[in-house]
């Protein structure tokens, strides 16, 4: 008899089925997690020891370009093409403007050191140039003067110094030998100084970060991670922008919590219904500045007063008086990611009220914009008392203010850099300029608990964000009451 | 304020101060938080202080009467005849020859851990006289009418001093009169509730001292209206306008904050920044350890076992901000007036109080729970609206919660949400002993740490914050509700024990606390009666554990001294009250969650909680029945010669899965399962011996095919489900045995393989039916027994010797008597029986009702667990008697393939 198939076999899968099936619709299953986090995280390739593959000697730091782009023959092609080289953004068409207007370093102020046009040889110690000069133009085009040690060397062997060149006594042949990737410190050497100094700018943004505790950032203390964790890179464009330098940002360049913690919501309920109107950084950054200060005040007006004692936090004859904040708990504005008003060069002021240097847009009509929290830099800074707009001394070089302590000379200096006209009159006005926060993120524990913000002693000034009371209790707004 | 910046700025910009100045203000202005928001009510307009004959204080020189005060806009006779805080059980006030409470409020209820007592009238001695009870008492009274009016209803300045105990004090042991007039009385005191910071410890001071006319006034230090120098008040000018109204800037009128209520009702902390720590072990917050706070456990300061873990507020509601009064509201404020509707079809009556109504004469009795522990205005039990009424526990718990809705029917709420007490609670007051600070030996719950306790017990120090809180577990017990529902719910359980003696006048009255001093010292120092009877190991002192009345002996050295002192027949009593927990709510993520945790041998329904670690004398302490507690356990005393309750959850009527067992039936099952695999092994192996010795002897078989496909099915998926269901079901009656198992899953794999089983069987029935096949499983009655007699003979001697089957196996007649008699059994009783026991436990979430008719789960679920056990018996039985096929394998093949090998018998055909 020809060996059959056993067709009991067929018979033993069909039970299994019938028992298996309903078994398996009626199991009890946790809520869907949400996606794993660490599924975006970009891995960190080993980078190659340059230690045996650079030769030396090099004469200028431009020789050094030259070795990388032996090997790295797009690398420059590539950085010229972003803002660490332009120092501008694109082009934007605003509102108060008939002429599209670019924003940066290179041609706008700030309420900090103001403006470096006329002052390369300090302020280019941050640019990826070599070779500035306030006798001629910068040559944007030359490949050569990218300086690639000033991302890519050890820290400790390679420094800035003036006109973008390197520090005196830098060894450029050690440096080169020390490139590898870009770390929290090889970014924080401008990231983490910038407006003169440690943790002067941002708040958020400080040396602590270097070697950070899990309570100080949890991604970069509790997992160590470096800039470009979250700020991946291609081609050596940078993700995020600065919303300072910019007027709109595109979502798509910009850095998000939402980018790895995608569907990520909390285990309790209440605090997803905030996700509309709440930023993740307003709740998880309850404060910045945890352990170095951050400048939140600025006088230039009593800058060059003879006879009084430098203090680096409260008083410099350069620079005029400061305040610095520790443990600095931020403004809350509406924010949709974009500015509604950023001060162009040449724009007219009220002398007697507050000029605003960026003004972030949104409000709470605005259902993409959500509850962001900022540093509020606040500054007296020069303006034309004739023609009504800020003026950007010349503080650095022969004849700036930081030699001469002579605002006229370092106004009519900058005449030819800015192209506005000094009128001789000068005064001080008052000048707000806000500062996303968004590094420092706490581990969940140290987040914003319901009473922080709601509540009699609430830190949400719920009637200037256009509410008519705490929430709570009055209703969102996207909730009808 | 706003306004005063301004000024100073313009000041500043006059002067030309230097713009940095300015600057400086203004952005220290911008970085400050937001102003907060005010707490006072927004509309409550500025009003005179008036004294008691309605003329401004400032004129007088008088203390301020509330009365008056507050009387020009608001009723206040209504807000003090309707307020149960200014009562306080005086409407209620019956003495009581036998009874200790003489009301069911702090005027005359017997409270052991206050232990002082106002005496009732016509005790022989007096404790506290009215004028002493308002002192000692002071910082729990608010005023009202105990504190103006003469329990006859006369005002209490009317009174002589000394007329009754109502104006009789006891000084240095001597009654004597009190001065009323002089005095002053209290009325409600408003500012205590509806000022942002009332002066309570300036109001406590004042009443300490008598003051009682100017306790309210004191309650305003601090707002500088009033000077108080020495006791002496003077009323500060700059305070008022000129129309002598008090300045709003001043004094604003808010509705009642927690920290209001805090100031009375126990642990209150509302400071973001200022870590929580709560230094002893006495007083409301620790009858419970309940804590109203946002803050995080973990932020708190005190010494708190896994702390860093605890990252959840101490109280959930406090976190989300809601307030006392959300829930303990005003009976008749319209916002949350919950009147039950008449009639039935009415939903919601919109005609409610309008709001100045209501301001006029807010109700001050406020929507209560069901506290087993304040017995005051019991009419009102029940008003407020409890977790159910705002949260729907059926939509929060649908995703992992199985059987909710019998969760919902068994447990309260709290008894998941607020798993477990993180700050000290009291456990037993024995003031059946004095320690030389005159206090009572005590303990702290949830202190018990080793740390904690050797440091307490070497350095004889009450709890201090150094100690590490351990925290507890709330006891479980049945509470029933004002609509006859019982639930289960948290509880602490304080335990007292205290001497009780018989009046001459026949009064039960607890021995006064001056009578208990006088015992036990003289000169300031222990009695050498005392001492002898007691210092055990004769060094003079007395240490705590010496400090015990353990033995008749020592009892009665105490005894004698009361007796000395007059006090007739000094008996020890004990007591354990209740103190129900409904506060420090946790969410879902720190709730209960593990199924183990009550279904379980050490299930939290059945925990013993220790009630003291001795008991005095051997007197057993009572639980009072006053409550709405209904105790199910024992009070036991255990090998460490402490005492404990037991809880008895089976008394209650509840059976908790893997953990409740009836001893007998498992016993019963097991002896019944066990006699099986005995006899089959007895058999098996007499069988295989008789086949060796046997000849072998040539049987004529043939190949039938037995078993059509779909009865091979039916039964091999049966044959699953009953296996898995008797595992599954061994496991959910015994899960601490099969720890790797989730208890959840198990649950949900039992039911839907049961469901399985009996779809399974009805499918077979049908076609049992449609099949005519159901003949088969029917004993035909002609010949039955003699057919039955013989297929046993066979297995009792046939089978052993060889022998043919006394019936042929057949495909239209594949069973034999016995087969049909035992499948007869099984298939019209247990399976029936075991499914409708099954339906009925599963339906005790749906139909309650029916479950408990059918006798419940008590009577139900030990059923079902014997038909197991029984159904377990029988395959044993089963598995075996297919081995006596022509091969022990060929019937198992047959019921495989559906081709087995069969005797021939010539005979039948």
């Amino acid at each position: 008899m020809k060996k059959r198939f056993p067709l009991w076999i067929l018979g033993a899968i069909g039970i299994l089925l019938v028992v298996v099936v309903p078994v398996a619709i009626f199991w009890p299953r946790q809520p869907k997690a949400g996606t794993d986090p660490w599924k975006f995280v970009p891995a960190r390739p080993v980078h190659v020891d340059h230690k045996d593959i650079v030769k030396g000697p090099f004469a200028t730091p431009q020789e050094v370009t030259r070795a990388c782009l032996e090997c790295h023959p797009k690398a420059a092609e590539e950085i010229m093409a972003t803002s660490h080289w332009t120092w501008q953004s694109k082009p934007f068409q605003v509102p108060w403007r008939d002429q599209p207007v670019t924003i940066g370093k290179f041609n706008q102020i700030n309420n900090f050191c103001i403006g470096t046009p006329g002052n390369q040889k300090k302020c280019m110690s941050c640019h990826i140039g070599y070779g500035w000069s306030e006798d001629q133009p910068y040559d944007f085009s030359n490949p050569l003067n990218v300086d690639c040690l000033a991302c890519h060397a050890d820290p400790a062997l390679y420094a800035k110094g003036e006109y973008g060149n390197p520090a005196k006594n830098v060894d450029l042949v050690a440096a080169a030998r020390s490139v590898g990737a870009t770390t929290r410190n090889t970014c924080g050497k401008c990231h983490f100084d910038g407006g003169g100094g440690n943790g002067v700018k941002h708040g958020d943004l400080d040396e602590s970060l270097i070697l950070p505790s899990e309570n100080l950032d949890v991604h970069m203390g509790k997992y160590d991670f470096q800039c470009t964790t979250c700020h991946w890179t291609e081609k050596h464009q940078v993700k995020g922008r600065l919303i300072a330098d910019n007027y709109q940002v595109d979502p798509k360049e910009q850095v998000s919590c939402e980018q790895c913690h995608q569907n990520h919501q909390h285990k309790d309920e209440r605090l997803n219904t905030h996700l509309r109107s709440v930023a993740c950084q307003t709740c998880h950054i309850p404060a910045i500045a945890l352990e170095d200060p951050t400048k939140v005040y600025w006088d230039w007006s009593t800058a060059g007063q003879e006879g009084r004692k430098d203090d680096h936090y409260v008083y410099l004859k350069i620079k005029g008086s400061f305040i610095y904040q520790t443990n600095y708990k931020p403004q809350y504005r509406w924010f949709n990611g974009n500015l509604q008003y950023r001060y162009i060069l040449g724009d007219k002021i009220d002398p007697n009220g507050i000029t605003y240097i960026n003004l972030p847009a949104g409000s709470i009509d605005d259902p993409q914009a959500r509850i962001f929290p900022f540093k509020l830099h606040v500054a007296k800074q020069p303006y034309d008392k004739v023609y009504n707009y800020l003026l950007s001394p010349i503080t650095a070089g022969k004849n700036g203010f930081w030699t001469l302590f002579n605002w006229d000379i370092a106004f009519k200096e900058a005449e030819k850099w800015t192209g506005l006209k000094y009128s001789g009159q000068y005064g001080f006005a008052e000048t707000w300029m806000y500062w996303p926060t968004t590094h420092m993120v706490q581990p969940a524990t140290n987040a914003l608990k319901c009473a922080d913000c709601h509540g009699p002693d609430g830190r949400m000034d719920w009637q200037a964000l256009g509410y008519p009371g705490d929430p709570a209790k009055w209703g969102g707004r996207f909730s009808k009451r | 304020m706003k306004r005063n910046h301004r000024l100073i700025l313009s000041l500043i910009l006059i002067l030309g101060a230097s713009l940095l100045g300015l600057a400086i203000f203004r952005q220290v202005r911008a970085n400050q938080p937001a102003s907060p928001a005010l707490q006072a009510s927004p509309l409550h307009p500025p009003f005179a202080l008036l004294d008691e004959e309605g003329k401004n204080v400032l004129e007088s020189g008088q203390p301020v009467s509330t009365m008056r005060t507050c009387g020009r806009c608001h009723d206040t006779q209504f807000i003090v005849s309707h307020s149960y805080h200014s009562d306080l059980g005086f409407s209620a006030y019956t003495p009581s020859k036998s009874s200790m409470d003489a009301s069911n409020g702090l005027y005359g209820e017997w409270d052991p851990l206050q232990y002082r007592y106002l005496s009732q009238d016509g005790d022989e001695r007096l404790d506290l006289g009215t004028p002493e009870w308002l002192m000692y008492f002071g910082e729990r009274i608010v005023g009202g009418a105990p504190t103006t009016l003469s329990r006859k209803g006369v005002p209490l300045t009317s009174l002589r001093p000394g007329e009754s105990a109502e104006s009789s004090i006891l000084k240095n042991g001597r009654v004597e009169g009190w001065d009323w007039k002089a005095s002053g009385t209290m009325e409600m005191n408003c500012f205590l509730c509806h000022l942002e910071k009332p002066n309570n410890q300036a109001r406590i001071e004042a009443i300490r001292q008598g003051a009682f006319r100017w306790a309210n006034t004191a309650t305003l230090e601090g707002y500088l209206v009033q000077k108080n120098a020495d006791g002496t008040y003077t009323w500060i000018a700059e305070a008022f306008d000129q129309n002598g109204r008090l300045k709003h800037e001043y004094v604003r009128i808010q509705d009642p904050t927690n920290e209001n209520c805090g100031q009375c009702h126990g642990t209150v902390h509302t400071e973001k920044e200022v870590p929580l720590v709560i230094q002893s072990c006495s007083g409301e917050g620790a009858t419970t350890g309940q804590v109203i706070s946002p803050q995080y456990i973990s932020a708190s300061g005190m010494n708190i076992a896994g702390k860093t873990k605890l990252v959840r507020a101490w109280d959930i509601h406090a976190e989300r901000q809601l307030k006392c009064t959300d829930c303990h509201f005003s009976l008749n404020n319209p916002v949350y007036a919950n009147q039950k509707q008449e009639p039935g079809h009415i939903l919601f009556d919109p005609r409610r109080l309008e709001l100045g109504e209501y301001l006029k004469m807010p109700d001050h009795n406020f929507a209560r729970g069901q506290s087993a522990q304040y017995n005051i205005a019991p009419e009102l039990k029940g008003t407020m609206r409890r977790c159910e009424s705002c949260h729907d526990a059926q939509k929060s718990h649908a995703n992992w919660l199985p059987y909710t809705e019998r969760h919902m029917a068994v447990l309260a709420c709290e008894s998941c949400h607020i798993p477990q007490m993180y700050a000290p609670a009291i456990e037993y007051y024995d003031w059946t002993v004095l320690k030389p600070d005159g206090q009572p030996q005590t303990a702290c719950r949830g202190t018990d740490g080793a740390i904690g306790a050797e440091i307490a017990s070497l350095s004889n120090m009450p709890f201090t914050v150094s100690h590490l809180v351990e925290g507890y577990q709330p006891i479980l017990l049945a509470r029933t509700n004002v609509d006859g529902k019982q639930l289960l719910a948290p509880y602490n359980l304080i335990t007292t024990f205290y001497w009780v003696y018989e009046d001459k006048n026949g009064n039960q009255r607890p021995v006064r606390l001056i009578d208990l001093q006088t015992a036990y010292f003289q000169d300031g120092k222990y009695r050498p009666e005392i001492l002898k009877a007691l210092d055990t190991n004769g060094d003079g002192t007395l240490s705590d554990r010496e400090l015990i009345l353990d033995t008749p002996a020592k009892q009665e050295a105490v005894a004698s001294q009361l007796k000395a002192l007059g006090l007739q027949n000094p008996h020890i009593e004990g007591r354990i009250q209740p103190y129900s927990i409904n506060h420090s709510v946790t969410d879902g993520d720190h709730a209960v969650r593990n199924c183990r945790a009550c279904h379980g041998d050490s299930s939290r329904l059945a925990q013993p909680f220790k009630l003291a670690d001795y008991a005095p004398a051997g007197i057993m302490p009572e639980m009072v029945t006053e409550t709405n507690v209904k105790p199910v356990g024992e009070v036991v005393k255990g090998k460490d010669g402490a005492i404990y309750y037991v809880p008895q959850p089976s008394k209650a009527s509840i059976y908790i899965f893997g953990h409740s067992r009836v001893q007998w039936v498992d016993m019963l099952g097991a002896l019944l399962f066990a006699g099986t695999l005995l006899g089959v092994a007895g058999h098996g192996t007499l069988r295989y011996i008789s086949y060796l010795r046997r000849p072998r002897k040539e049987i004529r078989t043939q190949r039938v095919y037995m078993y059509e496909a779909y009865e091979r099915f039916w039964h091999w998926l049966q044959m699953v489900a009953i296996v898995i269901l008797l595992f599954t079901g061994l496991i959910i009656h015994r899960p601490d045995l099969f720890g790797a198992f989730s208890f959840p899953h198990v649950v949900t794999v039992h039911n839907v393989l049961a469901a399985l089983l009996v779809l399974n069987a009805a499918l077979s029935l049908f076609y049992h039916l449609a099949s005519g096949k159901i003949r088969q499983f029917i004993p035909h009655p002609y010949g039955f027994f003699d057919g039955a007699i013989l297929q046993a003979k066979y297995y009792l001697q046939g089978i052993f010797k060889g022998e043919p089957h006394p019936f042929e196996k057949r495909p239209d007649q594949k069973m034999n008597p016995l087969q049909q008699a035992t499948y007869f059994g099984i298939l019209n009783v247990l399976l029936p029986l075991q499914v409708l026991t099954g339906l009925l436990m599963w339906g005790a979430q749906k139909w309650p009702q029916l479950t408990n008719w059918l006798g419940g789960l008590p009577f139900l679920a030990p059923l079902h667990t014997l038909v197991a056990w029984t159904f377990a018996a029988f395959i044993v039985g089963h598995v075996y008697l297919t081995t006596t096929g022509v091969t022990p394998l060929e019937s198992i093949r047959g019921m495989i393939t559906g081709w087995e090998e069969v005797e021939v018998h010539e005979e039948h055909h």
